[in-house]
């Protein structure tokens, strides 16, 4: 852990949520461009060159539109709600590594905001925390869709939270810390699969649970397919059918920065991070960022929504047991390879000692 | 008191506790009970942290687990039931709950 | 005062404000998220006693879990505004005030005397650093003393999940499968329904039945009883006349 004053922390965090509010707008752009070329439309063009200044149009335009808060509403909770979830999800960026501690002036700068040693369970708790922003801006909005939105957001959270955090415990098995920089420095290392050397990548190790990760991840931002509880067709916008103007934009906004910090998560903890073949750095993880966020937006632009009851099967009757079979399967392994207890032979007494 | 000592989380810890005892006292809607019950084992938790880290121990902070990982069973429990009283008799009033002393 | 004691001290009172914001808010909702300011300032706390994993985990268990179902169940069940701290029991509130002082004062007295302090164990700040962090120590502590116990806890926890699937069944589950099938819910069930399936439901589900005078009713729980199709609207089905004898 590098040892520096209170005041680089503060600054270093200070760049980095202002880096993910730039990406967070640019987000929009790309997902609206991007899909406007799968479904062969042109997108935003009128503003500036590609429509890039579209992002600061919007948020102008956002920005004067009336604030409006409906009468029977909870009034104080329907105020904050929206600034749960935009406050929350970019808070998770401060934990991922963004590369090795550089000396400036003398003095050590690490470029993973804070080095926690359990910084993983905080991510997960964080982004926990955030969907109450969705479960009481639903609530208090005093419409029946919204309340629903609201609690299929609730039951979707629990289920899918579970399998989010479940499938990293591979990870950290393998890995044998919590610390996101731990985890990244060793994926640096070489590993040797059948005489090719490949990177210790987890997502060669544990593919399964990428694939888990992956999934848990767009139902914990809610984006398609699993968007059940902003569902346009069903609910009309779901839980915030009755926000307007900035309120909505920061649910809007948290969504997208959630979207952005779930694709960074991935890469940091199963692609290596800022891990790459010729000189690691920052930019891997960006090209890696880059890759999960055309893949969200390619799932939208391929997927139909699930039906609820599908959502809620897949999560409970599908993913976890994969989940905890995963666990298993690399318990055993990591058993078996530290030579610790003779795992398969145990099983195969027990399968077939009777014999 | 200059430096932080256990005083100061013993007594956060009472203080807690003794809110949660008064809500469970007091209150007769038995969703706001069971969260006043969920503010007691989070006093009593307070006060085990604080016992460890003045002693620097790690027993208590074992024993806080347990305590967090009891507290979450019992909260499915105990939600279960409060559904199930919603079910059966159509109330969440806890004065209203009295079919076996009738 | 030192830094450390200010921040403490902030995040102390915020929390007990926060309690007192649970028992005092007249809308369940409010006394949720009352709670969950309690639980989050209790998680800084930990870190401050150098209990960074429990922190994580009060993060993740309380306000992650534990509180995400509490609000669930308060938008499931019926909540009324019940007479409690406004117009309830003067006696049983002012009873309620004095124990909790009486308590208060009792415990703070025997806090701010206390002289006996237990030895010292081993796990210092520099310890637990060089035995790889929190995390890491937790680990080996619980996986060495306390091995049984974490077993014992698991078993809780599956006991515990299987109680509330019980607790939480819906009552029709154990109506038998005919019954389940054909008589309980549907908007999409075939016309001409035989009422017998209607009849076979048991005493408790009496009232929800479709009667001859009463209209369709809604069960609590959204489940549609009727006997046929037709009962649950006015509207004739596509194409189709009303059945004879109804209505």
């Amino acid at each position: 852990m590098v040892d520096q004053p209170f005041w680089i922390t503060v600054i270093s965090a200070f760049v980095v949520l202002n880096v993910m509010l730039i990406g967070m707008a640019y987000m929009t752009w790309f997902e609206r461009r991007m899909l406007a070329q799968m479904q062969d439309r042109v997108g935003p063009n009128r503003t500036g060159p590609f429509g890039l200044l579209q992002p600061i149009a919007d948020g102008v335009k956002l920005l004067g539109k009336e604030d409006i808060i409906p009468e029977h509403a909870d009034k104080r909770i329907f105020l904050i709600a929206p600034l749960i979830t935009f406050v929350t999800a970019p808070l998770i960026a401060l934990f991922i590594p963004f590369g090795d501690p550089v000396t400036i002036a003398g003095q050590e700068i690490s470029l993973a905001v804070t080095d926690i040693s359990v910084a993983a369970l905080f991510v997960i708790g964080i982004s926990s925390v955030g969907t109450y922003g969705i479960i009481l801006g639903g609530y208090a909005s005093a419409n029946r869709y919204s309340l629903l939105g609201a609690l299929r957001s609730a039951a979707q959270v629990i289920s899918y939270e579970i399998v989010l955090g479940l499938s990293l415990v591979g990870v950290f098995i393998l890995s044998g810390s919590l610390s996101l920089v731990t985890i990244v420095n060793e994926q640096r290392q070489a590993l040797d699969f059948f005489g090719v050397e490949i990177p210790n990548w987890f997502i060669f190790s544990q593919p399964l649970a990428f694939v888990l990760f992956m999934i848990a991840g767009v139902a914990e931002t809610n984006r398609p397919p699993f968007d059940l509880p902003e569902a346009e067709t069903e609910l009309t916008g779901g839980f915030h059918t009755e926000y307007s103007g900035f309120r909505w934009s920061f649910y809007f906004l948290g969504e997208f920065i959630a979207v952005i910090v779930i694709s960074l998560l991935a890469a940091t903890l199963f692609l290596g991070g800022i891990d790459g073949p010729i000189k690691d750095g920052v930019w891997w993880l960006l090209l890696k960022t880059f890759i999960f966020l055309f893949f969200f937006v390619w799932l939208r632009a391929t997927l139909p929504r699930f039906r609820y009851d599908q959502l809620m099967g897949l999560a409970w009757k599908v993913l976890l047991p994969l989940t905890l079979f995963n666990l298993l399967l690399t318990g055993f392994i990591v058993l078996e390879r530290n030579g610790d207890t003779n795992v398969l032979g145990f099983i195969r007494d027990l399968l077939f000692g009777w014999i | 008191m200059e430096e932080l000592t256990a005083t100061h989380f013993l007594l956060l810890s009472a203080a807690l506790f003794i809110i949660g005892m008064m809500g469970v006292l007091t209150r007769r809607n038995v969703i706001v009970i069971f969260m006043s019950v969920e503010l007691m084992i989070n006093g009593v938790n307070v006060a085990l942290i604080g016992f460890a880290w003045e002693q620097n121990s790690m027993v208590g902070q074992s024993f806080a687990l347990f305590v967090i990982a009891v507290a979450a069973a019992e909260s499915i429990v105990g939600l279960g039931i409060i559904m199930a009283l919603q079910r059966r008799i159509d109330t969440i009033d806890v004065a209203d709950v009295r079919q076996l002393r009738e | 005062m030192s830094t450390e004691v200010l921040v403490f001290d902030i995040l102390a009172v915020v929390a007990v404000i926060a309690a007192l914001g649970v028992i005092l808010a007249r809308n369940p909702v409010h006394s949720a998220v009352a709670l969950i300011v309690t639980f989050i300032n209790l998680a800084a706390i930990f870190v401050m006693l150098h209990a960074e994993f429990l922190a994580a985990v009060q993060l993740l268990v309380y306000t992650g879990a534990v509180t995400v179902l509490i609000v669930f169940v308060i938008f499931l069940v019926k909540v009324d505004d019940l007479p409690e701290f406004y117009g309830g029991n003067p006696v049983q509130r002012i009873f309620a005030l004095l124990i909790g002082l009486a308590l208060l004062g009792e415990v703070a007295a025997a806090i701010l005397t206390r002289s006996a302090i237990g030895a010292s164990d081993i796990w210092t700040a520099e310890a637990i650093a060089d035995a790889g962090g929190n995390a890491e120590v937790i680990g080996q502590v619980l996986y060495s003393e306390y091995v049984l116990a974490i077993q014992i806890t698991a078993v809780l926890l599956l006991v515990g999940t299987v109680a509330a699937l019980v607790l939480a069944r819906p009552a029709s589950a154990t109506l038998p499968d005919r019954v389940k099938r054909t008589g309980l819910i549907s908007l999409a069930h075939p016309r001409g329904a035989d009422r017998e399936v209607a009849a076979a439901l048991p005493a408790g589900l009496e009232a929800s039945r479709r009667g001859e005078t009463s209209g369709v009713r809604f069960d609590d729980r959204g489940v549609i009883l009727v006997d046929n199709a037709e009962a649950f609207t006015d509207q004739t089905a596509w194409g189709g006349d009303r059945l004879e004898g109804d209505d």
